[in-house]
């Protein structure tokens, strides 16, 4: 019973924990500006995290350690450097935007200006990473993530016509106004939202902070197998709120306060405070992963004492680069750029390094040595994961001239 | 190891090897420069000829119809009591913000000729009216009288409407 329980609460926090400032913004952009027209991208990106993430977390507790401590031994230290640089100034961008979206979501029900809050906000998270046990976190932010659920809710209540809710996400086609580069462009932000690699960081660290074993495989695939559709469902929810609410109105997303508007017309007061705390929660829990993520992988990478399991004097190196990151993130955020761009860059971007970071895991979780012969990938998974790793490195090549042609996407 | 078996000892750069590293470096400057500068808001770039400012036009107008239709319904939404007062005024303060920059953007581009000037005569005054009639949403919610914004954003329709169909009439 207790096991079940366990599984039970690691699909929820899975669920509330996968969405963060990037899917937010990613999907109601998309869904005000393209309808339901890359609803597939959606799915094709949840595929994609379920197979590389499954491997991350079947390599952490077979051999108890997380995959970037894993590159640098099994692929060189330039490869490893590579993929650090590459890793660590793109979850810089992503730690920003998820800072910036904690303090926009408090702006909204305390009026001062997010600006100001940005250094408030920066102490909790550090705050929090400092001082809370490791499950806690993970616990607390992923269920306060279901609040989102709200916006499934608002759907159900504006009682759209399913059949052509369903038609319209099955027959995509590129909307006259749009381009086929401005569709592939904001494709691509959808996917990288979907496969950002500090997920896969912080999924395979953290399945060693939570001290995972071959004991632990089972609950490893549930996580992924039900957590993350499920998550998923939720990103398509915010994705149909925007083009059932705001795509008729001609609005464009530009701003978070957006994202909620839809729940806030068909809900009322009360589904506005539970989409604001839903916010606030799936943004503060993804800066905590994303300044956590920081400290892994210079700490990984360099082979240092890393990890909240043990107290901060066992880790001291990866704290200050934690709370380096914080600082760094925090002066990039009261600079003034906007939130909704740094977070629109880091998505894009995420999707431009995909390679680097999913690359070696495939490599690594058919590695007999440190899965044992049992657990490397089967046939399937590996044709899968290569037919993913293609798409990967197509998106990739693609992203920076997309970006260049389409202005960012204007 | 002494320092200096080591300096001998350690691989020798090229100048080829030292140029390329340079460029690399100036290139991944290059790219944060330009990720930094695209990341503030509405940046605009001169237009050469009609078509050019015609599409720039069309963009201004698009940025500020998304902002109207989203005052109306901030204001439909609080009118009738679904959202509360901190979050209807920040709320109302970013799309007056975001009109008032991509006004103040567009005014800043040089129309290249005659016909460039009655586009953007025509667009400077709804992007007026309409910043103007969003002002007076902001300061009715920001006095906390929420329920009469519908009223005080009627104005708002019609500013929506000729945006729409200044939309209509210029070219995609």
């Amino acid at each position: 019973m207790k096991k079940i329980l366990g599984v039970a609460l690691g699909v929820l926090t899975a669920i509330g924990g996968f969405v963060d400032m990037g899917d937010l913004v990613a999907n109601a952009s998309t869904g005000a500006r393209f309808d339901m027209n890359l609803a597939w991208v959606v799915i094709v990106g949840v595929v994609g995290i379920i197979v590389y993430a499954e491997m991350a977390g079947r390599v952490a507790a077979l051999c108890g350690r997380p995959v970037f401590d894993l590159v640098r031994e099994r692929l060189g230290p330039r490869f490893g450097l590579a993929n650090l640089l590459a890793s660590f100034f793109i979850n810089m961008l992503t730690l920003t935007a998820e800072i910036a979206g904690v303090a926009l979501s408090l702006s909204l029900v305390s009026s001062v200006n997010y600006v100001f809050l940005i250094p408030f906000v920066a102490f909790l998270v550090w705050l929090v990473c400092w001082r809370m046990k490791f499950e806690t976190m993970e616990r607390v932010f992923g269920l306060l993530g279901l609040c989102l659920l709200v916006f499934a809710v608002t759907v159900w209540k504006i009682g759209p016509d399913w059949n052509q809710l369903f038609s319209d996400a099955t027959h995509p086609h590129v909307p006259h106004s749009e381009t086929v580069f401005t569709y592939a462009y904001f494709g691509i932000a959808l996917f990288g939202a979907a496969m950002t690699p500090y997920e896969v960081f912080f999924f395979s660290s953290g399945a060693v902070e939570d001290g995972w074993t071959k004991q632990d495989l089972g609950e490893n695939k549930v996580n992924v197998l039900v957590g993350f559709p499920l998550g998923a469902l939720l990103s398509l929810a915010i994705m149909a709120c925007a083009h059932l609410v705001l795509a008729p109105r001609h609005i464009s997303v530009d701003q978070l306060s957006q994202v909620a508007l839809p729940v806030a017309s068909v809900v009322g007061r009360l589904g506005l405070a539970i989409v604001i705390l839903g916010i606030f929660a799936a943004t503060f829990g993804a800066a905590l992963e994303t300044s956590l993520s920081a400290g892994y992988i210079v700490a990984q990478y360099l082979g240092w004492p890393w990890g909240k399991h043990g107290a901060p004097r066992t880790a001291t190196r990866f704290h200050v680069v934690v709370l380096m990151a914080i600082i760094g993130a925090a002066l990039f955020g009261v600079t003034g750029v906007d939130p909704v761009k740094v977070t629109e860059y880091s998505i894009v971007l995420s999707a431009a390094a995909l390679p680097l970071t999913y690359f070696p895991i495939l490599v690594i979780a058919n590695d007999p040595r440190y899965v044992g012969a049992d657990h490397t990938n089967g046939r399937f998974l590996n044709a899968l994961a290569s037919v993913y790793l293609v798409i990967l490195v197509l998106v990739a090549v693609a992203t920076i001239p997309l970006m260049i042609i389409t202005k960012g996407g204007s | 190891m002494t320092s200096t078996a080591r300096l001998r000892s350690a691989p020798v750069r090229t100048i080829e090897q030292r140029r390329q590293r340079r460029t690399a470096g100036l290139a991944a400057l290059a790219i944060v420069t330009v990720l930094a500068a695209s990341c503030s808001e509405h940046s605009v770039g001169p237009a050469r000829t009609y078509d050019d400012y015609e599409r720039k036009s069309r963009t201004s107008a698009e940025v500020a119809l998304s902002a109207v239709e989203t005052v109306r319904l901030l204001a439909e939404t609080s009118s009738h009591g679904n959202a509360w007062g901190a979050y209807t005024g920040v709320s109302l303060s970013e799309q007056e913000d975001t009109l008032t920059e991509a006004e103040g953007d567009y005014a800043s581009i040089q129309p290249p000729d005659q016909r460039s000037d009655d586009l953007r005569v025509k667009l400077l005054d709804l992007l007026g009216a309409a910043t103007d009639h969003i002002a007076a949403v902001r300061v009715e919610a920001r006095r906390g009288n929420l329920e009469s914004l519908e009223q005080v954003a009627q104005p708002l329709t019609n500013d929506s409407a000729a945006l729409q169909q200044f939309l209509n009439s210029i070219k995609r």
